[in-house]
């Protein structure tokens, strides 16, 4: 198995989580983006925002895990949010109709904001 | 019509239609019968006549020697009415005597004439729909002959390489539009020896194909049995001469390489002179022979040569020499062998020849033959050993041209190196000039493709490699990326959707395919039974981004 090639801290803010992407998301970084999000979930938070700011690379491997964490996600009834993403992956995220199901905003406020939280 | 009548019309036309229709008006409705057929030769005068004649004819009283009239009055015919479009005669009508056998009134003749002017244009659209259809019909019949052609010819070429310690073996096939006859083969020999054979049967297309499939199937039953080159290809001559169809017959190279001790005994029956390059020059392996198939008793003067460290030999079909410039000047054997003086010491020769024969022929270039490339190189031992084919059909997917190689590498199967190739095809595709969202997407498309390739055809087995070619036309770029699951399905031919996704109806999985797809301008996939090829094409520009829009 390939070595992730990522790093994702997890912060708390207002009532929700930012998980700050900085690398690939690939089938690599499986183990990484489950324990960034067990750690949101584990602080309640309601609403978990993923940046992507730091995104070197996502495929379609990465795209399959965040479709997997939206099921779990839907479950907890939480919320996924998405922000920093450049026009290429924004495009992608249209493409895949993933923007309806995770919400895209500008700002990490506006994404909590639209959350509810 | 009150009267009862015959009324023929016979479309005209320079070769015989069983067109002629008897309409007959009864009380019980019109009966329709196939009325008699009338020849009418395109410098019959009177052609011209009826092209003049403004309105009906009175075909007995008419004063005109000519066939057309004799064989209109043997039918029985009192009156013709041309049909007349656009000044040319399309058709007739023709009509025989009233059945009151009163004469035509002058009022008959209007009503006729007005039918005539509004059937011509009819009649002349029907003729023009026939021809299309005839002509789509002859269409398909030479496409799929080109297809029946490739098919064989492909099945035939060798499906690997012989890995031969301390040497460095590869083989280029491009089959033109209308393939050729060429052909290459590689015999296991007993002590370690191989036999190299090149050919060229005269003649394309099907009739070309089977000609190469017998032949090399004869050569490989002669080379196991006989072990001088000349007299293999004497024997396979004495079998083909009753059986190659008048006007064909085939030149072919064949030689006998020992990998240990670089001696190559060779018989020559008129095919290409073979090069070597040495480090102080290119040197021709000549010996002489007929071609094979042209007549019995023929003997193959025998030579050799030896292939010392570093030296390439180059074994070709006229499909490169032969092909010509836009001005229409060949690129001919002084440049070939120009090519082969700086071939000496490196292991790509025949990327080397494209390239030169790329840059002669010059963007838009239509194959004219079927080029065939075999370079046979000893290498110092410091080098490692490799096979490598390439069968390129881009000619025959109607494709203009491969255009201008950017790049042509290989990656082990190993999950990650879709990053590398990306990384190295990014940067001389950037300098071609590509809009930085187009990169953008060639480089998900051609990352999803390589991910593909790793993981489903190769299967994750890292000795196996997945090639990738890039070239250029200047306009779009292309991209072939071929891993070694021939014949293996392709990954999730299921359209992901989300929603299904979701409700855990599909697998969160399966974007690859969907990325492509929607990445790339255009998708295509090839296979030849051990290989698997996906070729992506990306305009450099585009209009409009049509992607975005979703």
């Amino acid at each position: 198995m390939q070595e992730p090639k990522v790093t994702m801290e997890v912060r708390k803010a207002d009532g929700g989580a930012v998980i700050d992407i900085v690398g690939e998301v690939t089938a690599a970084c499986e183990d990484v983006l489950t324990d960034a999000f067990n750690q949101a979930t584990d602080q309640g938070a309601k609403a978990v925002v993923f940046n992507f700011a730091g995104l070197e690379y996502m495929n379609s491997s990465g795209i399959g895990l965040l479709v997997t964490l939206l099921v779990r996600a839907n479950r907890n009834g939480q919320q996924i949010c998405a922000v920093g993403l450049n026009d290429h992956y924004r495009q992608i995220f249209e493409l895949t109709r993933l923007d309806e199901a995770i919400g895209i905003h500008e700002h990490e406020r506006d994404a909590l904001a639209a959350a509810g939280v | 019509m009150t009267m009862r009548q015959r009324l023929i019309a016979l479309p005209f036309g320079r070769r015989r239609r069983k067109s002629g229709v008897v309409v007959e008006a009864t009380g019980a409705g019109p009966r329709v019968e196939e009325g008699p057929q009338i020849d009418i030769a395109p410098n019959d005068p009177i052609v011209a006549y009826f092209e003049r004649a403004g309105g009906a004819v009175d075909i007995e009283t008419l004063d005109l020697d000519s066939p057309a009239r004799r064989a209109l009055l043997d039918a029985g015919m009192k009156l013709v009415v041309p049909l007349i479009s656009q000044g040319e005669l399309i058709g007739l009508l023709n009509l025989g005597p009233r059945l009151s056998e009163q004469a035509y009134s002058s009022e008959d003749r209007k009503l006729l004439e007005n039918l005539a002017a509004q059937a011509a244009p009819a009649v002349k659209v029907a003729q023009l729909v026939r021809q299309q259809e005839a002509e789509a019909r002859r269409r398909e019949r030479v496409e799929q002959e080109l297809r029946v052609a490739q098919l064989i010819q492909q099945q035939f070429l060798p499906k690997e390489l012989p890995e031969l310690a301390g040497w460095q073996v590869s083989a280029y096939y491009r089959p033109a539009r209308e393939v050729g006859g060429d052909f290459y083969d590689f015999i296991e020999l007993p002590g370690g020896k191989v036999g190299i054979v090149i050919g060229d049967v005269t003649d394309k297309g099907v009739p070309a194909a089977l000609v190469m499939a017998t032949t090399r199937a004869i050569l490989r039953g002669a080379a196991s049995r006989l072990d001088s080159p000349g007299e293999v290809l004497g024997r396979v001559n004495e079998l083909l001469v009753p059986d190659i169809p008048p006007q064909m017959f085939v030149t072919c190279l064949y030689g006998i390489l020992d990998p240990a001790t670089g001696r190559f005994v060779y018989a020559n029956a008129g095919h290409n002179v073979p090069y070597v390059a040495h480090r102080d020059g290119v040197v021709e392996l000549r010996a002489r022979g007929m071609p094979l198939g042209l007549m019995p008793g023929m003997s193959y003067e025998e030579k050799e040569a030896e292939l010392g460290s570093d030296d390439v030999m180059l074994l070709y079909s006229d499909g490169i020499d032969e092909a010509h410039d836009p001005d229409g000047e060949m690129f001919g054997f002084p440049r070939l062998m120009g090519a082969m003086r700086t071939a000496h010491a490196t292991d790509a020769v025949i990327d080397n020849l494209l390239g030169e024969l790329a840059r002669f022929t010059g963007r838009g270039w239509e194959q004219e033959d079927d080029i065939t490339l075999v370079a046979v190189r000893r290498t110092s031992g410091r080098e490692s050993t490799f096979a490598q084919q390439i069968t390129d059909m881009s000619e025959m997917e109607g494709a203009a041209g491969d255009g201008t190689v950017i790049d042509e590498f290989s990656v082990p199967s190993e999950t990650g190196n879709e990053r590398t190739v990306i990384e190295r095809l990014a940067d001389p595709i950037a300098r071609l000039g590509i809009e930085p969202s187009r990169l953008e997407r060639l480089k998900t498309a051609v990352a999803e493709a390589v991910m593909n390739a790793i993981e489903h055809g190769n299967k994750q087995r890292q000795d196996v490699p997945v090639d990738v070619r890039a070239t250029t036309d200047g306009e779009h770029i292309r991209i072939s990326i071929t891993d070694r699951g021939g014949g293996s399905e392709l990954p999730d031919p299921e359209t992901p959707d989300l929603e299904a996704k979701l409700a855990g109806a599909q697998t969160p999985r399966g974007w690859g395919l969907f990325l492509i797809k929607n990445m790339a301008d255009e998708m295509s996939v090839s296979t030849d039974g051990k290989h698997h090829t996906v070729t992506l094409t990306f305009a450099l520009k585009g209009a409009a981004d049509e992607h975005t829009a979703v």
